[in-house]
């Protein structure tokens, strides 16, 4: 999943990118909300994690500012004061969840995952589309309840796909799952990766649920629960 | 002890004009009195001229004619009488009007010439007297007194009538004075019941300040108090802004070091250290917010807060909605529309955040928050059908707030901080079954 993270402090925004990136996530980690308006115009994000507290356009003013532009990813504001005002301003403005500082990685990654699935309207932490099962948390893939063997790019390009499963997807919105905003990309590295996921999906049991709509993008055609 | 300023006044002034009528009503009957009795004196000395007009000597005789020009002393039961008596006090004539009575009076001719006095009779009637000494009449020597007489019933009559008419006129004016009195310190005083007003707007939150469109005397007390007022408010701004500061650049750091802790445990297997690390930076953190929020939310002295309670449950109930909206959570809010609670906004808000926190987190799926008024009393109570608290743990429950200070790490603190934000409104927070089958926290405010 595509992540935008605002933190005005460096160390921690630097622990955020390299934790949510471990976690298999693609972070746009930046410091302020000139910054992250910029990134929410560029690109498609699935989810920001915003501060309260930052310097200039503060983290309230960003959310709504966010919404006005009918951004509708979910967004997980983290408070210092962990004050109720703080947190009934932050979602009236369009946040979703609160998260009080310090906290522990593994509460925002639940956090994440949770709003992460209700945003794509999943309330398990499972999908399942046919014979295929993916489990968000553990970020594996099985097939008849047998492990598939998929790189992190493929089970990003997997979950994002399923995520949005009757939906064509532009390679362009899958690259971005991939790579952070500015780094090199090479078109054909998703038309590989896609390769090689039809090839797996399909082994013994002839499962085909990808398919490609030409000039647009790709098509997850099993309906997923 | 009379506590209202306008009833002493009125008292006051009530006492100090019947002093003063009581003081001037003797003076003014004396005076009328003395006026009377000179208009009297004036008027007998011309009856008894009169009758010396009308007087005549012939052959050393005093000869009166049968009827005299003045119709009174020719018929009975007009009052005046007229007498002549010659030196020796021998009654030589009387007027026709004296008939009927029955006059004992003694003349003395003394050379004193006029004289006016008031005599006494026998069956207790009085008279006014004018007696004139005459020497010559007509130019021949005569020694006569003459007299008219008056009775002095007529003089009392006037007089009691007088009387009655000052009781009368004073009582009225009296009345009329004290109504004008208070009608003058209903205006004088409005200032004052404006400013009351104020107070009260002031007091309920309606108004920041205290309006300067009050009289010369007022505007230095309601300067004053503005001041003051603007001075509290600035100061407890800048004291919660400095609080918010504070937690921001303590808080921030401590994610850091979390991060860092993390770190750690998952890199280098330090996962003792990175325990210990993360338990103290848990419980650093807990202070900070126990001890800001403490500090921010006590109550303020000068200001009498009260805040409507439905919007501030609605807004805080639409957060938790959508934070557990996987839950399903049914609320139901027995709460008055305009009902108030004597609390401030922002320490409210935190009291019923962290208490519906706990509700919608430990129910399974309904919520009721009700208040009610009864004896003078004001209680919020919030349910919830989650598990309860066993009895026996719930006096440790209700004063974790103390012990927060020096112990018991990675408990949360909001249950503190309701405590503390209770207290501090000299409110009581009980906590017991709900009947619907989870804990009830009940917040009870004394409102006399």
């Amino acid at each position: 999943m595509k992540l935008l993270v605002v933190e005005d402090e460096a160390l921690l925004r630097h622990h955020l990118y390299t934790r949510l990136g471990e976690s298999g996530h693609v972070v746009e980690a930046v410091a302020n909300a000139e910054e992250a308006l910029y990134q929410a115009e560029q690109y498609h994000f699935d989810l920001a994690v915003v501060d309260l507290g930052l310097p200039g356009i503060s983290g309230l003013e960003l959310i709504t500012r966010l919404r006005n532009q009918a951004k509708t990813f979910p967004i997980l504001i983290l408070t210092a004061r962990g004050n109720w005002q703080d947190k009934v301003e932050g979602l009236a403005a369009g946040a979703d969840d609160y998260l009080v500082k310090p906290f522990q990685f593994e509460e925002l990654e639940a956090r994440l995952n949770a709003l992460l699935r209700r945003s794509s309207g999943f309330t398990q932490s499972t999908i399942a589309a046919g014979p295929l099962v993916l489990d968000l948390n553990r970020k594996q893939a099985t097939l008849d309840e047998q492990p598939l063997g998929l790189t992190a790019y493929e089970y990003r390009i997997l979950e994002y796909l399923m995520r949005h499963h009757q939906q064509v997807v532009a390679k362009d919105r899958l690259m971005e799952q991939l790579y952070p905003g500015d780094e090199e990309r090479d078109p054909n590295v998703i038309e590989v990766l896609i390769g090689r996921l039809r090839r797996k999906l399909e082994g013994e049991c002839g499962f085909k649920p990808i398919d490609t709509v030409r000039g647009l993008g790709y098509l997850f055609t099993e309906r997923c629960r | 002890m009379i506590r209202s300023l306008r009833v002493r006044l009125m008292l006051a002034a009530a006492v100090l004009a019947v002093l003063f009528m009581l003081a001037l009503l003797p003076a003014l009957q004396k005076a009328f009195s003395l006026a009377l009795q000179e208009s009297i004196e004036q008027r007998l000395a011309s009856d008894v001229t009169t009758l010396i007009s009308a007087a005549r000597i012939e052959n050393g005789q005093l000869q009166m004619p049968a009827l005299l020009p003045d119709e009174r002393f020719n018929l009975p039961y007009t009052g005046l009488l007229g007498y002549i008596f010659d030196r020796a006090g021998q009654l030589v004539w009387q007027s026709r009007a004296t008939a009927a009575q029955n006059i004992n009076y003694q003349p003395r001719y003394d050379g004193r010439g006029n004289e006016f006095a008031r005599i006494h009779q026998a069956n207790g009637e009085e008279f006014f007297v004018y007696d004139v000494e005459i020497k010559l009449l007509g130019g021949k020597s005569a020694a006569f007194s003459i007299v008219a007489l008056q009775p002095v019933r007529d003089y009392q009559r006037t007089l009691d009538g007088l009387r009655e008419k000052l009781y009368l006129g004073f009582g009225a004016a009296l009345l009329a004075l004290l109504a004008l009195l208070w009608a003058g310190l209903t205006w004088g005083l409005r200032s004052l019941r404006r400013l009351s007003r104020e107070l009260d707007d002031l007091e309920s939150g309606a108004r920041d300040g205290l309006s300067t469109h009050h009289p010369r005397e007022l505007l230095r007390l309601t300067g004053s108090l503005n001041r003051l007022l603007q001075s509290e408010r600035e100061q407890r701004q800048r004291y919660r802004d400095s609080l918010d500061d504070l937690a921001h650049s303590l808080k921030t750091p401590l994610a850091v070091l979390q991060g860092v802790g993390e770190s750690l445990q998952q890199h280098n297997g330090e996962r003792e250290q990175a325990r210990v690390l993360q338990s103290q930076i848990e419980r650093m953190s807990q202070q900070i917010d126990y001890q800001l929020q403490r500090a921010s939310l006590r109550k303020s002295g000068l200001v009498r807060h009260s805040v409507v309670l439905r919007p501030l449950l609605d807004s805080l109930c639409s957060t938790l909605a959508k934070v557990y909206r996987d839950k399903h959570v049914d609320v139901t809010l027995q709460v008055p529309d305009q009902a108030r609670v004597p609390m401030e906004q922002g320490a409210l808000l935190e009291l019923l955040g962290n208490l519906l926190e706990n509700a919608y987190r430990l129910s399974l799926g309904q919520i009721r928050v009700s208040l009610f008024r009864e004896a003078g009393r004001l209680t919020l109570c919030i349910e919830d059908d989650g598990p309860g608290v066993p009895a026996n743990q719930r006096q440790r429950i209700l004063e974790r707030g103390e012990r927060l200070d020096s112990q018991h790490p990675g408990q949360g603190i909001g249950l503190a901080v309701v405590k503390d934000i209770i207290d501090s409104y000299d409110a009581e927070l009980s906590l017991d079954d709900s009947a619907l089958g989870g804990a009830a926290f009940r917040i009870t405010f004394n409102l006399e």
